[in-house]
């Protein structure tokens, strides 16, 4: 790991003409087309809905949100920032920024469907629910680990794609679920939107991954991937008791575990490793399954306003366009 | 053959499998299939409520006041058991799940509770049909049939509300202007309250409001201009909705010259302020033509005080045309004004679209152009095809009326093409429709907006629309946006003029009376059928000719009889035909929406009330998807050339929609914008745009997802 405050010593200025990796500017293109902020989703359209649910989907739908935020708020305080001394190019500082940047954003999403849908008191216990789960007390502490300073570099990123592609989904299959049965739409779009930049981040910190191992010696990267492995195999264990917790109640664990497994082999296919779980373990429902996509969604503009717009490139009309 | 395989699955699950390939890379249309199919053995007939006899239910939804008995004692006990068993021998099956889904969440007469059914798809046709044919039996019987067939579909407001006790209006849309005082804005929020109340969509004309910073009583810098008049109209639109059938929902106009235009734009964008952000509301802006020339020339554009121009001209902004003052306005000391360069300002506007997909835009000068009738259109609708003339209105001080204007509603329905084309008599179809529509605009008065009402009285305005044009197109192996699919277009929109005026001009002479000014209009003085009697429009190349077969379409000797006929016996009708956007009817009629071409092989549909659900291209197999590219694909041009050559026949708009893919910049949009206006295109409804996944990021298996 170089040293951050001899970084310093020389200061040079970005040149995003001068790319050494041209992945950074395509996902950073990506990622700033794509920027949003809580306010365009129009949430309150779920307040009746929200109404219908039972007390005890409303109980689980809180928790598994404060469970995200905990995730989006390690991610963007923690994580995101502690690879940024080991970023082998200007421009990947950049991403990295961003991409703590909008985890700042999803955690405080969070905060907007609460504040939109639910009593203080509700969210007020549902945090302290998740300060005091151990479930997701432990997979922070596992993910946090590797985040420390003077931890290896590559297992930091690990992590953090384990994070990002992951973890995460447990928590997201929820409102997928409600969206696929007509309940909370506007929350779906939003954590739709959340999972559109965090299927990104999965990817690029995977990518970069790869690039580092492509440096590395025979021996220390079958280290790395037994970690990833080894390292896998805690975190789904967690998760599966985490998921079965969760979701027992609603006789949904089966169905989630299914996604995790899907996941999982993303994760590990973002790191470039093979998959974990054989293809009949992962037969996700087909209605959560498709309900990730958020290309090409034709929504009714008038109840909600949809995950698919974006900051468009703006260039100038010439002479020639206005040929009439 | 599924229900071996996978007998736990849901009809959700069933239904989501449409948008995963299997394993051999086709498309699962039998997992939908089966999921109409469950969605009925698991849901829908455990949960409706079982009548031996059609006089016993027809009792008990009359009893428990659920039907309307003044609709059911216009016709006798034996014509309603004749009327009902001939439409369930029809056999009629929902094609998709989502046809079925849809109808029995949002149209169907539930308990009390919303617990279970009381109708089935028949029921509801039936119902209609009564409700619209008012004793007439023959007539019922003609509607039915048109309905059931799938030729006619009449829009969801009348659909869903015919013949039902409890209900809103059969309205679809209602267009309000608003005027620079202060009366006026009171008076339009408690109408979009009163309107959304009832169902309708509303656009309100915000024109002529004095800008930010204008003058009140000759006091500089008081008016805060247009948007706080948004957000009060934003948060009424919310407040108010139908029994919680149907959101409320509005949009507001502005003339590109208004000088608060980059403001309103600006509501819309990611970053906006709380304050000033609109998030539900639409917005749409009025371009005259004089800006495109002065953003040829890459000059500035002037934007003009309303407030000052009513003063110099005594009348309101939007009854000046902008571009034939422009000049005038500029020189004239009197009228504050500031200056925007005009390509920036169509910059912002693709920018903002790209953001939100709004603004809406009138081609100002176009519509006028174009309109038969006499009087000035200055505003769209939520759906932007709605063009009609407007009157203001002015209030004493305690908000009654001073001078009762005319506001605009529109009552729509639409026509299957590939139904309409299969029928037995093409004529006789589009008079039906007609027929129908002005059914609803003599039974509806809407009492609560005075304007809204005259309006009505005066004109008998309808909006007769199309839909599975692509469906029907693909069916018969021709591409969108083709030569031959943009001569279809262009001789079957005349076709369909010829018989909505035929029909209009029969009801004149049935009633003996025109709809007001029809002696002021271009229908009455002969000069509208020019271009009718001057050359024909008929099909030129071999495979459109093939298409029309035996259907007998109207020669330029019938225009010249039917010239004669209407300046002798007027239209009972002000406006005829406005191609709506057609979303949820065209799922329960089996279309492809409008005449748009499709926006995904498997479209995605999300409601707030359905959730998201899929819903496959009508008549694609696995062996014709080639006809089936999506608009995405298409592109702008093939969708502009298509809508050029409707827009020609259509006397209101159309609501089109341009796609991009996200690659796109604001330059291809302001392109698309330029061809469209060149073209004759009236009005541009949503930009759409599309983003591919990042490659490694995409969902994999996934029908909609791939390009």
């Amino acid at each position: 790991m170089k040293d951050h405050a001899a970084g310093c010593a020389i200061r040079k200025a970005i040149n995003w003409n001068r790319m050494q990796d041209d992945k950074d500017l395509e996902v950073w293109n990506r990622l700033t087309v794509n920027f949003w902020l809580p306010e365009k989703v129009p949430l309150s359209n779920d307040v009746q809905s929200w109404a219908t649910l039972r007390p005890e989907e409303r109980e689980l739908t809180i928790r598994v949100f404060t469970g995200l935020t905990l995730l989006d708020t390690v991610q963007n305080t923690v994580g995101a920032p502690s690879m940024l001394p080991d970023a082998t190019t200007p421009h990947e500082e950049a991403v990295l920024t961003n991409i703590a940047f909008m985890e700042a954003v999803h955690a405080r999403s969070y905060s907007s469907i609460f504040s939109t849908l639910c009593l203080t008191k509700e969210v007020d216990e549902a945090f302290r629910w998740s300060e005091e789960n151990p479930h997701l007390q432990a997979k922070a502490r596992l993910i946090c680990e590797e985040y420390k300073a003077g931890a290896d570099p590559l297992k930091r990123k690990i992590a953090s794609v384990f994070l990002e592609s992951f973890l995460f989904y447990s928590g997201f299959y929820l409102p997928m679920y409600w969206s696929s049965r007509a309940k909370l739409t506007n929350t779906a779009d939003l954590i739709r939107l959340i999972i559109r930049d965090e299927a990104v981040h999965g990817y690029y910190i995977g990518y970069k991954y790869q690039r580092g191992l492509e440096t590395q010696p025979e021996a220390r990267r079958q280290e790395l991937k037994d970690f990833a492995f080894a390292l896998m195999f805690d975190l789904y264990d967690i998760e599966q008791r985490y998921t079965a917790e969760l979701y027992d109640g609603l006789g949904l664990t089966e169905d989630v575990k299914a996604f995790l497994h899907y996941n999982a082999n993303k994760a590990l296919q973002n790191l470039g490793y093979e998959a974990l779980f054989p293809p009949a373990a992962c037969e996700v429902n087909p209605a959560i399954l498709a309900a990730l996509s958020p290309d090409s969604e034709n929504h009714d503009f008038f109840s909600g306003s949809g995950s698919s717009y974006v900051i468009g490139k703006a260039v100038a009309t010439e002479d020639e366009d206005w040929d009439f | 053959m599924l229900d071996a395989v996978k007998p736990a699955l849901d009809y959700h699950a069933l239904n989501a499998m449409l948008n995963l390939y299997d394993d051999q890379g086709r498309i699962r249309f039998d997992a939908d299939r089966m999921a109409a199919r469950q969605y009925f053995l698991q849901h829908v007939n455990q949960n409706t409520v079982f009548f031996h006899s059609l006089d016993e239910k027809l009792g008990y939804l009359v009893e428990e006041g659920y039907y309307e008995p003044e609709v059911l004692d216009q016709y006798s006990r034996n014509f309603q058991r004749r009327i009902w068993a001939e439409a369930y021998a029809r056999k009629f099956r929902f094609p998709t799940f989502l046809g079925a889904f849809k109808y029995y969440t949002s149209y169907t007469l539930k308990t009390r509770d919303g617990q279970r059914y009381l109708e089935r798809y028949e029921d509801r046709v039936v119902m209609v049909a009564l409700t619209l044919a008012r004793g007439d039996e023959t007539l019922a019987l003609r509607f039915m049939d048109e309905i059931i067939s799938g030729r006619f579909q009449p829009a969801t407001p009348t659909f869903l509300n015919a013949g039902k006790t409890s209900r809103g209006e059969l309205i679809s849309c209602f267009l309000l202007r608003i005027e620079d005082n202060m009366e006026s804005i009171g008076r339009s929020i408690n109408s979009a309250l009163q309107l959304s109340k009832r169902g309708g969509g509303v656009a309100l004309m915000l024109t002529n409001l004095r800008e930010a910073g204008a003058p009140i009583k000759g006091i500089e810098n008081q008016s805060s201009g247009v948007i706080p008049v948004m957000k009060l109209l934003e948060d009424s639109f919310s407040y108010a909705n139908q029994l919680g059938a149907r959101q409320g929902a509005g949009a507001v106009y502005l003339n590109a010259h208004h000088p608060d235009i980059l403001r309103f734009l600006d509501t819309k964008r990611e970053n906006a302020d709380e304050k000033i952000r609109i998030k539900t509301l639409s917005l749409g802006v009025v371009i005259p033509d004089i800006t495109f020339e002065l953003a040829k020339k890459n000059q500035d554009m002037y934007l003009f005080s309303p407030h000052d121009v009513q003063k110099v001209y005594g009348l309101p902004f939007s009854e000046i045309s902008v571009t034939e003052k422009y000049a005038e306005m500029v020189d004239d000391k009197r009228i504050r004004k500031k200056k925007i360069n005009a390509r920036a300002f169509f910059q912002t506007l693709a920018e903002i679209q790209f953001e939100s997909g709004y603004p809406y835009i009138m081609f100002e000068d176009t519509v006028n152009r174009a309109n038969p009738i006499h009087g000035r259109i200055t505003m769209s609708n939520l759906c932007s095809e709605i063009l009609q003339v407007n009157e203001a209105s002015t209030y004493n001080e305690d908000l009654s009326y001073a001078h009762l204007g005319t506001d605009i509603s529109c009552n729509l329905g639409s026509l299957n093409i590939a139904a309409t084309m299969d029928g037995p008599d093409f004529g006789a179809t589009v008079e039906s429709a007609i027929r129908a529509l002005t059914a609803v605009s003599e039974m509806s008065a809407i009492e609560a907006v005075p304007s809204i009402r005259r309006g009505n009285d005066e004109a008998h305005a309808v909006g007769l629309g199309q839909m599975n044009l692509h469906g029907f197109l693909a069916r018969e192996r021709i591409h969108y946006g083709s030569p031959e699919g943009v001569e279809f277009t262009s001789v079957y929109f005349a076709a369909v003029a010829y018989h909505a005026i035929r029909a209009s001009c029969l009801l004149a002479q049935e009633k003996g009376t025109t709809f007001k000014d029809f002696d002021k209009s271009t229908y009455a003085d002969g000069s509208f059928f020019d271009r009718y009697t001057s050359r024909d429009w008929l099909p030129v190349l071999p495979e459109v000719a093939r298409l029309f077969g035996a259907i007998a379409l109207p020669s330029r000797d019938d225009w010249a009889q039917l010239k004669a006929d209407v300046m002798r016996h007027g239209l009972y009708n002000r406006n005829l035909q406005a191609v709506p956007p057609t979303g949820s009817i065209s799922y329960i009629n089996n279309s492809t929406s409008s005449i748009h071409p499709i926006v995904a092989k498997i479209e995605i549909r999300k409601e707030g009330k359905i959730g998201r659900v899929y819903y496959p291209a009508a008549f694609m197999s696995n062996d014709n998807l080639d006809y089936y590219r999506d608009a995405y694909d298409i592109g702008p041009d093939a969708i502009i050339d298509t809508y050029a050559a409707a827009s020609e026949h259509v006397d209101q708009g159309l609501s089109l929609t341009l796609f991009f893919p996200a690659e796109a910049t604001t330059r291809d949009i302001n392109r698309a914008q330029i061809r469209a206006w060149k073209k004759g295109i009236k009005t541009i409804y949503y930009i759409r745009l599309r983003q591919t996944a990042l490659e490694g990021t995409e969902v994999q298996g996934c029908v909609s997802c791939t390009l």
